[in-house]
């Protein structure tokens, strides 16, 4: 952290908020709120003075409130910068510290919170975890029994430079424990309060047993545990010292702890599953090695970057395989565990990760995007004519399009990742997205449902989860009607209600609407903004009075492929159970309709090549379809 | 594909109510020792193995294995369990099944004496579990047939409150001869009480 501090290009700004985060990538601008420390930092010399001139006492978070600081404080002594800072929710204004500074004058009360703006290129994420609070679990009596502690205060307690110079002391009386229990698993994989395994707590428990062993070989230590998991490099061959030591491993999760009144004593009660028997033990002290949750303010800092959470609340990366260390916004990037719990060897490689995708932004004077961005037709935005409307920006789960009165919508190609619901949404036709305009979807669309399009399934497929359902459907040799004719587009998003009519206008037997599952859409909101048309068009079809069932909409992830065979069945059995001429009688009386709601997409420019490319595709397709007929 | 349907225990234990995360279990052991049961009862009683016993289809096993029956739904187990597994809803379904299988409980049960039996239903009434009921025999009494009452295994607890009720001592627990050894189990253990008291 000194490195850091002293290096020429790192600038570190502590006591600093981020307020709003503006711009798009390598252009962000960004609005800090500096606190007002009521001390001058470029004053300051760390000398201790005015804290020890300070009367008032609070607790020092940073010793997780086991010891005191002063109002006039630094959290700790290798902190950085060493500047102190005046507690103004503590602080009784006896103004003590301004005589004890003396001569220095660092001190001033007339500080307020201070604005910047700063221009920003690319911005890293690391705001890390917080710990679970255990006095919720009423069975171990954390916070009514003095000796039930947590892992974070043994990390204090068994610190040489924490409040007990690293002596461990019980809380109650003050002498040292003679037997520990450590307790894993406290509020981590426990469906009552946080599913996830907390990643890291077993290694943790054994190092600091091996600790406590390694300065005591005298205390009798035992971990209780449901699974030892020690997956990394040296990970099983450091629990295999631990046990080597005589620290007990005891297979079991407790479900009481009971405290002796007179000696404040602690009785863990648990099954030891591998012998199958009641284990009461007694213990001077119990650790509780809590879960680890994401910190509290994750909403706001979400809100404040544009970037999602995955379920729990962590940061939802780009993709969770090949770009771990990406948000879903360019130039946004997650190190550690914000993204998902991590130990330190992984968190630091994310740390490097992310420094070096980010050093990739600012060394560059140009940055390559994806070219299926929307573009505007600027005559056909009624905003350019005065009106109000700003759909698509409503749309627009990057906040790419930017509405002016009296001008035509504007998208900043940067911000736009080509999800294409701003094109679905537009009611009046402004918008296409390049490489997926209305002309090539419906292109596809006219060569696939060319001959007896009402036996065909017609599926939309989103490009990252369904299509790769559909595929794996397909490898995994999964059998489905071979009816189906899908094609691809980006997101949910941008299944046009248009073309949709237009796919029946065509005469398809059934629709298949599918996208992602909604935590893991790839354009954060897209498949919400998917979802809401998809009701709207279930209701509208309801109306119209369509056989239930011809009309289907499932979110199908890209391990799905099962979910996607029987999804495709299930509609051919739909098609089976309606008789062909009354299939055909009612596509014919929804014709009409269709082609009213559907007749306004004929006017985009361009559309007419679609007819091209439709009797260029069908050649291809007819000849494919005779080679492997033969 | 998906998971085909079959006759395994845990296929058909799925389908009753309470019993959807039967599968959840990953074998902790909270259950066990937040069990009163357990503890203070029988130490052979366990609902964690019992659950092992179901994922691993061990039919003959958990239908006669005690646990199912002597379960008192307390639902301690239900609070304490990080799965949030409704345990006795699925010790409950185990004993269904067992009992639809054709197996008794291997629990001591209330045994009627049908010699001395006069049908009055006290013990219908007091039976906290309903396990009772009065059946018709072909003996002729005051020109009906005689009533007798039927005590159905799978729900006896064997709690002994129709055997204190009855009038004419034709209901008792089937390895209890007669009530004055239950009242004599009844005295000492008062008197171990007592002395914990004084304690």
């Amino acid at each position: 952290m000194v490195d850091a501090a002293r290096h020429p290009n790192i600038d570190v700004r502590t006591y600093t908020n981020v307020e709003r985060v503006e711009g798009y990538v390598g252009n962000f601008k960004v609005q800090l709120r500096e606190k007002a420390r009521y001390v001058r930092a470029d004053r300051c010399n760390g000398c201790g003075e005015c804290s020890k001139a300070c009367p008032i006492e609070v607790p020092n978070y940073f010793e997780m409130n086991l010891a005191p600081r002063k109002a006039a404080y630094v959290p700790m002594n290798q902190a950085i910068p060493l500047r102190y800072t005046i507690d103004e929710d503590a602080c009784i204004h006896c103004y003590k510290c301004v005589d004890a500074c003396g001569s220095l004058e660092a001190i001033d009360f007339s500080q307020e919170d201070k604005f910047v703006w700063e221009d920003i290129g690319s911005i890293i994420v690391a705001t890390g975890f917080n710990h679970f609070d255990p006095s919720v679990i009423p069975e171990y009596g954390y916070s009514r029994y003095p000796n039930v502690i947590t892992a974070m205060e043994m990390e204090r307690l068994n610190n040489s430079a924490g409040p007990t110079t690293g002596n461990l002391i019980r809380p109650s009386d003050g002498k040292n424990p003679e037997r520990l229990a450590i307790i894993n698993c406290v509020g981590s994989r426990d469906k009552r309060f946080n599913p996830w395994c907390s990643n890291f707590c077993c290694m943790y428990a054994i190092k600091n047993a091996v600790l406590l062993k390694q300065a005591n070989p005298a205390l009798e230590i035992s971990i209780y545990y449901m699974d030892i998991r020690t997956p990394s490099k040296g990970y099983e061959e450091f629990y295999d010292r631990a046990r080597s030591m005589g620290i007990r491993f005891i297979q079991g999760r407790p479900s009481l702890i009971t405290e002796d009144p007179q000696t404040k004593n602690l009785f863990v009660h648990s099954e030891d599953i591998t012998l199958g028997k009641i284990s009461e033990l007694e213990y001077d002290m119990v650790m509780l090695n809590q879960a680890a949750v994401p910190q509290p303010d994750v909403d706001t800092v979400s809100s404040v970057l544009n970037i999602t959470q995955s379920p729990g609340g962590w940061f939802m990366e780009y993709h969770p395989k090949l770009r771990p260390v990406d948000s879903p916004t360019d130039g946004i990037f997650l190190a550690g565990a914000c993204q998902g719990l991590k130990d330190i060897p992984s968190s630091v490689s994310s740390g490097l990760a992310t420094a070096s995708r980010a050093s990739r932004i600012l060394h560059s004077d140009e940055w390559e995007i994806e070219p299926i961005i929307a573009q505007v037709w600027e005559d056909r935005c009624v905003m350019a004519d005065g009106k109000i409307c700003g759909v698509c920006s409503r749309a627009c789960p990057y906040g790419a399009i930017i509405i002016e009165e009296g001008k035509a919508a504007s998208i900043t190609v940067a911000k736009c990742h080509g999800c294409g619901g701003c094109v679905a949404e537009c009611p009046h036709n402004a918008i296409t997205q390049m490489h997926f305009t209305d002309a090539q979807v419906l292109a596809q669309m006219r060569a696939l449902l060319a001959e007896k399009p009402e036996e065909k399934i017609f599926a939309f497929r989103c490009h990252w989860c369904s299509y790769g359902g559909a595929d794996l459907a397909g490898t995994s040799h999964f059998d489905y009607s071979a009816n189906e004719r899908g094609i691809r587009v980006m997101c949910s998003a941008r299944m046009d209600p248009d073309l949709i009519y237009e796919a029946y206008r065509l005469g398809a037997g059934a629709v298949l609407y599918s996208g992602c599952h909604p935590q893991d859409c790839h354009y954060i909101t897209g498949q919400k903004v998917g979802a809401t048309r998809a009701d709207r068009l279930q209701k509208i079809f309801e109306k119209l009075e369509m056989t239930p069932g011809r009309f289907r909409v499932e979110w199908i992830s890209a391990a799905e492929g099962d979910k996607y065979a029987r999804v495709i069945n299930e509609l051919q059995n739909v098609i089976d159970s309606i008789p062909h001429d009354q299939l055909m009688q009612e596509i014919e009386r929804l014709r009409p309709e269709m082609e009213k709601r559907s007749r306004r997409m004929y006017e985009i420019p361009g559309i007419a090549k679609a007819v091209e490319y439709s009797d260029e595709m069908k050649r291809v397709i007819t000849a494919k379809e005779v080679k492997s007929g033969a | 594909m998906e998971h085909e349907k079959g006759s395994a225990l845990r296929d058909l234990l799925i389908e009753l109510p309470g019993c959807e995360k039967v599968d959840m279990c990953f074998s902790c052991g909270t259950c066990v020792s937040r069990c009163p049961i357990q503890q203070k009862v029988e130490p052979a009683y366990n609902p964690r193995r019992l659950l092992k016993m179901v994922a691993s289809d061990m039919k003959q096993e958990s239908f006669s294995s005690i646990t199912p029956y002597l379960c008192s739904a307390c639902d301690l187990c239900y609070t304490a369990c990080p799965q949030e597994i409704h345990i006795s809803a699925v010790l409950n379904g185990v004993k269904q099944l067992a009992i639809e299988t054709g197996f008794t409980t291997p629990l001591k049960t209330a045994k009627v004496d049908a010699q001395t039996c006069v049908g009055c239903g006290f013990c219908e009434k007091v039976c906290p579990y309903q396990a009772i009921t009065l059946k018709e025999t072909n003996v002729p009494l005051r020109g009906k047939n005689l009533l007798i009452a039927e005590v159905d295994a799978g729900k006896c607890m064997a709690c002994g409150t129709c055997s204190s009720i009855c009038r004419s001592n034709s209901i008792e627990l089937q390895d209890r001869e007669n009530s004055e050894e239950v009242l004599d189990s009844i005295w000492s253990w008062f008197e171990t009480a007592e002395k914990g008291i004084e304690k």
